[in-house]
C-alpha cells in the first residue's frame, strides 16, 4: 500500500497539464473563436476601407462643402452635400433623447422596483420584449397613422390633434416614431442595468432610513447609470441609422430648397430628409449619374462617423461611471 | 452623514456630466449652425456667382414675367415617379437660383404612389412615367381635383448586348422569342429562331449563349418594356404578356449593365439615359418599320419604337391659389423643358411639343 501524498497528485497533474500541444481540442476551439473575431473585424475593416475609398473624391476635395450642401440633381454640383440629412438626423436623435430616454428609464424603474411580480407585469414585460423585435417598417406604419395622415381612425377617437401638432411629414413625426421604436430597447437595457444593482446597496440605504424613492435616487440610479447610458446611446445609434420608417413617414428623396441650420426650430414643421435617406437616394441615382456612387459612399462615411462618435461617448461615459462606483 | 454626502456628490457629478454631454451636443449643433449660416450666406451669393446661370436667370426674368426676382415666397410640393424626379429637382434648382425664398420639396415614391397622394389633393404636382390610369383619374374626380396633364420629355428603353456580339439589330418578334414566356429554358439565341420566324421575324439569330439581364417586375421600366414590346406578340401567340421567369432581374441598373458587359452574347434592357454612357452595344430595334438605333433625335420623334412619354400632372386649384407654385409651373414648362430635361440625361422634347405643353398649361381650365 503506497501512500499517495498531495505532492504526488500535483506532480501527476502537472505532467498531464504540461505541453501546450497536448490539449488539441482546446487549441482548435481557441483558434476557431479567435478566427470568428478576426473575420468580423476584417469585414468591418473592408467595409470602412471600401466606403472611404469610394467616397474619397468627395471627402478629400470638398469636405466642408459636402457637410454643408444639399440634395442636388447632378453629382458634379458644388452644392451637393449632406447638411439637410444631418439636420433631420440630428433632430431625430434629439427627440429620441428627450422622449424615449426619460420614458424608458422611468418605465424600467417602475417595472424593477415598484411593480408586483404578477401575471400582468409578466405579460407587459413579454410584450416589451416582443416589441423590441418588431421590424422597423411596422413602426413606420404606426408613425404614419399616428402622426402623419389625417382622416385615420384617430380622428374619430379624438386624437386627430396629434397630426396638427406634428405638422404631418416633418422631423417631429420622424423623431416621435423613432422614439417609439427604440423605447422597448431602452426599457430592456435599463431594466437589466437596474437589476444588476447589488441588493446590499439597497438594503444599506433602507438601513440608514432612506425611503424607497431616496434609495432609487441615491443608490440604484447612480450604480446603474453606466449600463443605462450604454444601452440608451446604442439605441440612439440605431434610431439614426433607420431608413425604412422614414420612407413611410415621407422623408424627401429628391430635392429640398430649405437647408436650415441645426438650431432653426421653425424648420421642424417643414418637409425633411435624413442621412440614411440620402444614402438610399444616391445609391439609386448612380445608374443615371455615376458620381452619385461617390456621394453615397461619402454620406455613409459621415453616418458611420456620427454613429461611432455616439458609441465612443457611450463607452467613455460607461468607463467613467464604472471607475467612480469602483 | 458622510455617506449621504458622497452620494450627493456622485449625483451632482452625474448631473454635471449629463449637462456636459448636453453642452457637447449643443456645441456640435451650433457649430453646424454657424457652418450652415455661412452656407446660407454663400447661397445668397451663389445666386449671383456662376455667371452662366445668372445670365440664364436674367434672360428668364426678361422673357417670363412670372419670375419676380427673389421676392416670391411660398411652399411647393412635388411628388411622383422616381424617373421624372431628377427633372423636377433640376428645375427646382434653376428656379431657386432666381427665387431662393420659395421652398420646394421634390419627392419620388413612384408613379402610382404619387398619383394616390396627388388625387388626395396633398401635392401641387406629380410626375408620371406613364399616362394617368382611368381608375386614378376617377379618384381625382371623386375628390374634386381638376388637373392638367403636361408632357415633360421622352424616355427611350435601350436594348443592349456586349460589344463583342456581332448581332446589331433585333425585331420585336426576336425580343419576344428571346425573353417572352415561351422562351423559358432557352440557352442560345438560335433557340428563338422558330418562334421569331412564326411571328414574321427574320429567324436568323446566331447559335450563341444567351444570358439575359433586365429590371425586375416592380419597375416602371419593366412595365413599359412589356407593354410596348411584348403585348403585341403575346396576343398573337395567345400568351400572357410576361417575361420568362429564368432571367437575371435587378432593381439596380448598374448590375444590369455589368451583367451585359460580363458575357459576350448577353441580352438586356434599361432606360436609354442609363445605357448611353455605358460600355455596351446598344442594339437597333425593328418595331415594324426597319431597324432604328436609339438617339436623342429618334427617341424624341418616336421613330425609335421603344420609347415612353414622361408627364407631370398639375393640380389646377392648388397652383392657382399659390403664386409660388404657379410661378414654378410656369418656369417648369419653359426653362424646365428646355434646359433641365437634357441636363439630367433625358431626351428633350422637340420645340413644337414643348410649345404644346406650354400652351396646355396656359390654357388650363
Amino acid at each position: 500500500m503506497a501512500i499517495v501524498t498531495v505532492g504526488d497528485v500535483a506532480r501527476k497533474n502537472a505532467q498531464t497539464l504540461q505541453g501546450a500541444g497536448r490539449d488539441v481540442g482546446g487549441t482548435i476551439f481557441r483558434i476557431a473563436v479567435a478566427g470568428t473575431l478576426y473575420v468580423s473585424l476584417l469585414i468591418i475593416g473592408v467595409l470602412i476601407f471600401d466606403v472611404l475609398f469610394d467616397g474619397w473624391d468627395q471627402l478629400s476635395t470638398r469636405l466642408g462643402g459636402f457637410l454643408s450642401g444639399t440634395l442636388r440633381s447632378r453629382s458634379i454640383d458644388d452644392k451637393l452635400g449632406v447638411h439637410q440629412g444631418l439636420y433631420g438626423s440630428f433632430w431625430i436623435a434629439a427627440f429620441v433623447a428627450i422622449i424615449a430616454f426619460p420614458t424608458g428609464i422611468a418605465a424600467a424603474i417602475y417595472l424593477e422596483e415598484y411593480a408586483n411580480q404578477n401575471r400582468t407585469t409578466r405579460f407587459i414585460e413579454l410584450a416589451i420584449r416582443n416589441l423590441s423585435g418588431v421590424p422597423s417598417v411596422v413602426y413606420g406604419l404606426l408613425g404614419l397613422f399616428l402622426f402623419v395622415e389625417k382622416n385615420t381612425i384617430l380622428g374619430f377617437i379624438g386624437l386627430g390633434w396629434l397630426v396638427d401638432l406634428t405638422g404631418g411629414p416633418t422631423p417631429i413625426s420622424a423623431g416621435l416614431t423613432l422614439a417609439i421604436l427604440v423605447l422597448p430597447i431602452v426599457i430592456i437595457t435599463s431594466q437589466e442595468a437596474i437589476r444588476a444593482v447589488p441588493s446590499g446597496l439597497k438594503e444599506g440605504a433602507y438601513g440608514v432610513g432612506a425611503t424607497k424613492s431616496e434609495m432609487i435616487r441615491t443608490q440604484v440610479l447612480p450604480y446603474a447609470a453606466p449600463g443605462i447610458l450604454t444601452g440608451t446611446l446604442l439605441s440612439m445609434s440605431r434610431a439614426i441609422g433607420e431608413a425604412a420608417p422614414l420612407i413611410l413617414i415621407g422623408a424627401i428623396s429628391g430635392g429640398l430648397t430649405a437647408n436650415p441650420s441645426f438650431v432653426d426650430v421653425t424648420a421642424l414643421q417643414d418637409r425633411f430628409t435624413a442621412l440614411p435617406i440620402l444614402i438610399v437616394t444616391w445609391v439609386s441615382q448612380r445608374g443615371r449619374d455615376e458620381g452619385f456612387a461617390t456621394a453615397a459612399a461619402a454620406a455613409i462615411v459621415v453616418l458611420l462617423v456620427v454613429v461611432l462618435l455616439l458609441n465612443m461617448t457611450a463607452i467613455l461615459l460607461r468607463n467613467r461611471f464604472e471607475k467612480k462606483r469602483g | 452623514m458622510n455617506s449621504t454626502g458622497a452620494q450627493r456628490g456622485r449625483l451632482i457629478k452625474l448631473t454635471s456630466l449629463l449637462a456636459a454631454l448636453a453642452m457637447i451636443v449643443a456645441a456640435c449643433g451650433s457649430d453646424g449652425g454657424t457652418e450652415a449660416t455661412t452656407d446660407d450666406g454663400a447661397e445668397g451669393a451663389v445666386t449671383t456667382a456662376p455667371e452662366e446661370e445668372t445670365e440664364e436667370a436674367m434672360e428668364e426674368e426678361t422673357d417670363d414675367e412670372a419670375a419676380s426676382g427673389g421676392e416670391l415666397t411660398g411652399e411647393v410640393f412635388v411628388t411622383g415617379s422616381s424617373t421624372v424626379e431628377p427633372v423636377s429637382v433640376r428645375t427646382q434648382e434653376l428656379f431657386n437660383d432666381i427665387n431662393p425664398n420659395v421652398n420646394i420639396a421634390v419627392d419620388g415614391p413612384g408613379t402610382g404612389d404619387g398619383m394616390a397622394i396627388f388625387c388626395d389633393g396633398e401635392a401641387d404636382m406629380t410626375g408620371a412615367s406613364r399616362a394617368i390610369k382611368e381608375e386614378e383619374a376617377a379618384i381625382c374626380e371623386e375628390n374634386g381635383i381638376e388637373f392638367t396633364e403636361l408632357l415633360v420629355g421622352i424616355d427611350g428603353l435601350a436594348v443592349m448586348t456586349s460589344n463583342n456580339n456581332p448581332v446589331s439589330c433585333v425585331s420585336f418578334a426576336d425580343i419576344y422569342a428571346l425573353v417572352g414566356p415561351e422562351s423559358t429554358g432557352f440557352t442560345s439565341w438560335s433557340d428563338g429562331n422558330e418562334i421569331s420566324a412564326e411571328l414574321g421575324g427574320a429567324g436568323d439569330m446566331p447559335d450563341a449563349p444567351l444570358d439575359i439581364f433586365g429590371p425586375g417586375e416592380e419597375s416602371g421600366t419593366f412595365d413599359a418594356f412589356i407593354e410596348i414590346v411584348m403585348e403585341g406578340s403575346a396576343e398573337e401567340r395567345g400568351q400572357e404578356a410576361i417575361t420568362r421567369p429564368d432571367y437575371s432581374p435587378s432593381a439596380d441598373d448598374n448590375v444590369i449593365l455589368q451583367g451585359v458587359q460580363g458575357s459576350d452574347t448577353s441580352f438586356g434592357w434599361v432606360g436609354y439615359a442609363f445605357a448611353v454612357n455605358a460600355d455596351v452595344k446598344i442594339l437597333e430595334v425593328d418595331g415594324g418599320d426597319g431597324c432604328v438605333a436609339p438617339t436623342s433625335e429618334t427617341v424624341a420623334s418616336g421613330e425609335y419604337p421603344i420609347s415612353r412619354p414622361l408627364y407631370f400632372y398639375a393640380n389646377n386649384a392648388r397652383i392657382d391659389a399659390n403664386p409660388a407654385a404657379s410661378a414654378f409651373v410656369d418656369f417648369y414648362v419653359t426653362e424646365g423643358l428646355a434646359t433641365a430635361v437634357a441636363e439630367v440625361g433625358y431626351v428633350e422634347l422637340p420645340d413644337a411639343l414643348q410649345a404644346e405643353t406650354k400652351a396646355a398649361w396656359d390654357g388650363r381650365g
